[in-house]
């Protein structure tokens, strides 16, 4: 079975020079109804793999299918067709600069559908109220501008506005991590139901492990613009090999009290 | 760990001799509206207390009505805050003035915006121990490269001669903190400080500001929507919602037997996702 | 303090917002309105004063400068609104253009319209007219030309810090076509912005007019326009010495009420920043960056 995403030996440099990788040879594949977790620290190139898978970032060489398709070498209007399929979306680490401050919530969730030019534009409203009740949103707040919602009703608002299109793979760049517990266990919740009840293939960017450790099927480590390890969460979370790893997972805080306390690397 | 106030609750705490600071009965409005309605907690000197609550329960208000700077439209509009004794509620600014360095400082969630871009951090640094130290210009210089050395900051002469620009998140967090302490303070304020940093990062500040606390005997007030943070540093936790104390005791009897039914939610939600589920799946 | 000063300020707008209101109705009901024909030469009073029956009086071939004012207004404001279209439309397109059609239009675009704003407004016009000959629409069409390029630039400055917006990318991830992000995100962030501009540009355009037609360029000696009547009225300033007050009023009130129109505008829109901007009040609240302590 082919994966519903598939990367391959993905490189961006930075400016036009081979010499400077921002990604080196990354390799990333999600099939359906799997979650895979993308970490790494600041700088690592996880927000740029991403960018690049979806055509935002130059992609200097590799290639990316989704379905088997390749889909990197898509330009100009074959490129359009393809994005209003809307089979890959990308959802923004920031949702308050990604959602257009004059517009509100509704038309938001509902611009992927108007834009592929689905039915009427009362059908669209009702996908986009589907959407919104899909991530646990009252339809009520479908009225709002993003600046009357709180933080964690935008994130779901930008994840609606991904869903409403039906994706097969959905790229998140840290969902989460600006959350409070309860609102990212809702959002958490809310991305293991698609993965069960719809089948998308999920990738999500997060330096929270311990979301991750509760979601993910697999877990991918990006260092300084390469994979430095993969495997099953629960491996990779729990027996790491890599000392990058290693030490990232040394040092997730722990509720039930300090953490030995960790060689004090600095840098 | 042990501290005078450990055990007690906030009634008898208030009772405790001498805590450095003393929040009682502190009401905050901005306009006609209220927003903390009656907050009391206190400080004893050394400890650590932890401020938690989800984003709209009145954590950031109080500590910014703590360090004399509450948010434009917000006033006291009750209560008293005592530092050392002192009401600073009433305090002016030369009065303020007089009190940030040696007395109470504060580090926030995004330290690039506290530094000026255009000024390398170490001009940054040695102006503040030349005006509040009174230190002479050579003097301040060499005392500002120890304090960088002792932030755990890797070749500190070179660091002091940097912008901002040039450094990390991290290591821009570490350089606000000896700011923060170059006062020598007794109580650090510290207000989502780690929230922005990588984990590895986080971990490693959590670390300097622990061994700092043992160094200087600096009392800490870490406000915080993470409860895994407050776990790694605080004595004592208070818990906010709606602009009130729904409960406040040792960290490890509220994390573990929480009382109130709303802590008891922040705690399982907490809970739920986690590291430490894992190995138990 | 400051609800005292945005009092002021709204009410500037409104009081512009009326003197405006006057000017459209003078425009359009100026030949009705008029007590004589403008044109009637009443040979009987030649330079009268103001009188009851010539409420400004008359004029050197014995109009009535009232009716002629009045009739006046349209052409003045019509030839001036004439301009500022045209430049709305030549600069307003290519700007937004410039920032999403690509660079070779972005820069031809640039060259072109850093060439025009190197020729001055009456001269060009002049010239203009003399190469297509004396009307006012011709002298309009120069004047709205070189007006592209203030219009060219606002419109590229607010449009191009929106290139690079997160939303504007995901519309384009929907696979939506740069036309309809122009249409349905950059729009109405430009507006408020054009607007200010084109109440600028107006009250600049009604100089000009009123500048050509007191030349003598673009408009007949015998049609009435509030240039026009300025020039005519200082030939015979020693005889009629308050003649050309009325004129040249209601040129600068009008002038006046425009500009402060646009700085009543580009105050509500504060820094190009939309008011729905605005996070909700707890939000302010929790997020506000204290001083340093």
């Amino acid at each position: 079975m082919t994966a519903a995403l598939e990367a391959d030996g993905v490189e961006v440099w930075l400016g036009r020079r081979a010499k400077s990788r921002i990604l080196d040879g990354v390799g990333l594949t999600a099939r359906s109804g799997e979650i895979v977790g993308l970490i790494g620290e600041t700088g690592s190139g996880k927000t740029t793999l991403a960018r690049a898978i979806v055509g935002l970032a130059p992609l200097h060489a590799g290639t990316v299918r989704v379905d088997g398709t390749p889909v990197s070498g898509l330009r100009g209007a074959e490129l359009r067709r393809f994005r209003r399929t809307g089979r890959v979306q990308y959802v923004f680490q920031d949702p308050l600069r990604s959602l257009d401050p004059d517009v509100t919530v509704l038309d938001s969730v509902a611009e992927g559908p108007a834009i592929r030019g689905d039915g009427r534009a009362a059908d669209r409203r009702a996908r986009a109220v589907a959407a919104l009740e899909q991530v646990g949103l009252d339809p009520a707040l479908g009225d709002r501008l993003p600046g009357r919602l709180s933080g964690g009703q935008r994130q779901r608002v930008t994840i609606a506005r991904a869903l409403a299109v039906d994706p097969r793979v959905l790229l998140l760049d840290e969902p989460v991590s600006a959350l409070d517990a309860a609102n990212r266990n809702h959002v958490l919740r809310v991305l293991d139901r698609l993965r069960r009840e719809r089948e998308v293939a999920i990738v999500m960017i997060s330096h929270d492990l311990g979301s991750l450790a509760g979601i993910a099927d697999r877990i991918v480590v990006l260092y300084r613009g390469r994979v430095v390890e993969e495997g099953p969460a629960a491996r990779v979370l729990l027996e790491p090999e890599d000392p990058y790893t290693q030490r990232l997972i040394a040092s997730v805080p722990s509720i039930d009290g300090p953490r030995p306390t960790y060689a004090r690397s600095t840098r | 760990m042990t501290s005078p106030l450990l055990a007690s609750d906030p009634a008898a705490a208030a009772s405790a001799a001498a805590p450095l600071l003393r929040v009682d009965d502190l009401h905050l409005t901005a306009g006609a509206r209220e927003l903390v309605h009656g907050v009391s907690f206190g400080l004893a000197p050394g400890e650590a207390i932890g401020l938690v609550g989800e984003s709209g329960s009145g954590k950031t208000l109080t500590c910014r009505a703590i360090l004399g700077v509450p948010p434009p439209g917000v006033t006291v509009s009750g209560g008293t805050i005592r530092l050392a004794g002192e009401d600073v509620a009433a305090y002016t600014r030369r009065q303020w003035d007089r009190v940030r360095g040696p007395r109470i400082a504060a580090v926030f969630q995004d330290p690039a915006s506290y530094l000026n871009p255009s000024l390398t951090v170490g001009r940054q640094l040695t102006e503040v121990l030349r005006v509040k130290n009174g230190l002479h210009r050579r003097v301040a210089r060499a005392r500002a490269v120890e304090l960088l050395a002792s932030m755990g900051l890797h070749r500190p002469e070179h660091v002091h001669d940097q912008y901002p620009y040039e450094l990390s998140g991290g290591m821009l967090q570490r350089v606000l903190i000896a700011i923060a302490v170059s006062g020598d303070p007794d109580l650090l304020v510290a207000d989502e400080a780690t929230t922005a940093l990588d984990v590895t990062v986080q971990a490693e500040v959590l670390d300097l500001i622990a061994t700092l606390r043992a160094e200087r005997q600096l009392s800490l007030l870490l406000v915080s929507h993470d409860l895994a943070v407050v776990a790694q540093l605080c004595d004592r936790v208070v818990v906010l919602r709606h602009g009130r104390v729904v409960e406040s005791g040792p960290t490890r009897q509220v994390l573990d037997e929480p009382a109130d039914p709303y802590t008891r939610a922040l705690v399982a939600d907490h809970r739920e996702y986690g590291l430490d589920r894992l190995a138990t799946r | 303090m400051r609800a005292l000063r945005s009092a002021v300020r709204l009410r500037a707008a409104k009081i512009a917002l009326a003197v405006l209101g006057v000017v459209v109705v003078l425009m359009v009901a100026g030949e009705w309105l008029a007590p004589y024909d403008p044109l009637h030469q009443d040979t009987t009073a030649i330079l009268a004063g103001p009188s009851a029956e010539h409420w400004l009086g008359t004029d050197y071939v014995g109009r009535d400068v009232l009716s002629r004012l009045l009739a006046g207004s349209r052409l003045s404001v019509i030839a001036a609104a004439e301009a500022v279209g045209l430049g709305l439309l030549l600069g307003v397109l290519p700007g937004l253009a410039s920032v999403y059609f690509g660079p070779v239009f972005e820069w031809l675009s640039l060259r072109v319209m850093d060439g025009l704003m190197a020729l001055p407004f009456i001269i060009f016009a002049i010239a203009v007219a003399a190469l297509l000959g004396n009307g006012l629409h011709q002298a309009m069409f120069a004047v709205g030309v070189l007006m592209a390029p203030s219009f060219y630039r606002v419109t590229r400055a607010a449009a191009i810090g929106l290139r690079q917006a997160q939303y504007v990318e995901a519309a384009t991830l929907f696979g939506a076509t740069r036309w309809r992000v122009v249409r349905t995100h950059v729009w109405q962030k430009v507006l408020p912005t054009v607007v200010v501009t084109t109440a600028t540009a107006m009250a600049g355009a009604l100089l000009v007019v009123s500048s050509l037609t007191f030349l003598g360029i673009g408009v007949q000696p015998p049609a009435p326009t509030w240039g026009g009547m300025l020039a005519s009225d200082l030939g015979y300033l020693t005889q009629r010495p308050f003649g050309p007050v009325a004129p040249a009023l209601l040129i600068i009130v009008t002038v006046a009420a425009l500009n402060a129109l646009a700085d009543a505008i580009r105050d509500a829109t504060g820094d190009g920043a939309p008011a729905s901007s605005v996070p909700a009040p707890q939000e302010v609240l929790d997020d506000v960056p204290a001083a340093r302590v």
